[in-house]
């Protein structure tokens, strides 16, 4: 006998990613969920970012690490509030996961919320956490033909940002391969090339924040 | 390792389906991937086997039906099928263009004793 189903497998992950994205419009948060490989710099950018945007704008984060809580203890160095996950074996972060997080975190005095994924190019773009945008970060060592090797990410991200760009001459990576590659891949893509080093890229990708987090307050009619 | 979450996912929902069925035991499991997901079979159905282990679905098959990626024109309304992640028309050559199909994970029916 054979019995219909039409159930999407994610279907238990998206439904609890919603119920997330409800809390989150509740509290009028911006959510990014930042994905990449292991030490293309997500840590760093997020702290510069906090160095910012001091004073301007409260940021928080929920960090995924296989183990560990290293990433959340730099963060809080920076006075963000972070709740690092340690997901044991799991190489993602998914809906479940960030509403565990939620009450840990005072929703209503945060700005933006930056679920910082766990490291890996291929399972974070496969589960919805209740985000606004994914935004993924390729630094230059890691080379300029990623997209191709890895399409899902670079089609489920709003923005591209091409980080280390200091290390550039250091490396073969061609940034004119890069973008036509992830362009290829994502044609709406918006890419920036960033280096926490030397702070080439920062105001753009502030900038960009800022516009979002203005969209979203719009949409949301708090603005 | 997405495919462990995946296997899971696949067996809650199947065994789910099966008991509202009354169904004691599922034979086969059809699943429906569009190649934009990235599902490796062997490692899926390797996954499968290890959470599928003294369920009513420990002796499923899993049968994965694997869809294209397709896409159409917004510029000329062509429909086409994306070979290599390259969403260009072929026909008026525009970046313009709307996923249709591949992005699909499902579980289509299964098959019960």
């Amino acid at each position: 006998m054979k019995i219909s189903v039409m159930t999407d497998v994610l279907e238990a992950n998206d439904r609890i990613a919603a119920a997330n994205k409800d809390v989150f419009d509740r509290n009028g948060n911006l959510v990014i969920n930042l994905m990449s490989s292991p030490g293309s710099g997500k840590t760093s950018l997020l702290e510069k970012t906090a160095e910012a945007l001091a004073g301007r704008m409260r940021l928080g984060v929920v960090v995924g690490d296989i183990e560990t809580s290293r990433d959340a203890e730099r963060l809080e160095k920076h006075d963000i509030p972070a709740i690092q996950l340690t997901t044991g074996t799991a190489c993602h972060l998914d809906g479940n996961m960030i509403a565990s997080a939620l009450p840990h975190l005072d929703l209503n005095r945060i700005d933006i919320l930056f679920i910082e994924n766990v490291g890996n190019l291929v399972c974070p773009a496969e589960f919805k956490v209740g985000e606004d945008d994914k935004v993924m970060i390729l630094s230059v060592t890691e080379g300029d033909e990623k997209p191709l090797k890895y399409p899902l990410m670079f089609r489920e991200s709003s923005l591209l940002i091409i980080n280390k760009t200091d290390l550039l001459s250091f490396t073969n990576f061609s940034m004119e391969e890069a973008r036509a590659n992830a362009r290829r891949i994502n044609p709406d893509l918006e890419i920036l090339e960033l280096s926490c080093t030397t702070g080439q890229g920062m105001e753009q990708w502030l900038s960009w924040l800022t516009a979002r987090r203005q969209r979203r307050l719009e949409s949301l009619g708090r603005a | 390792m997405h495919e462990m979450a995946f296997a899971q996912n696949i067996l809650d929902i199947a065994v789910a389906a099966a008991q509202r069925g009354g169904a004691k035991r599922i034979g086969k499991i059809n699943i429906v991937a569009g190649e934009l997901r990235g599902i490796v079979a062997t490692q899926l159905t390797f996954c499968f086997g290890i959470v599928a282990q003294n369920t009513i679905a420990s002796d499923a098959y899993l049968n994965l039906e694997t869809v294209p990626v397709t896409a159409k024109c917004t510029s000329c309304d062509e429909a086409f099928t994306v070979e290599d992640f390259f969403y260009i028309c072929p026909r008026c050559e525009s970046t313009n263009v709307e996923v249709t199909g591949g992005t699909e994970l499902r579980v289509k029916d299964i098959e019960v004793e």
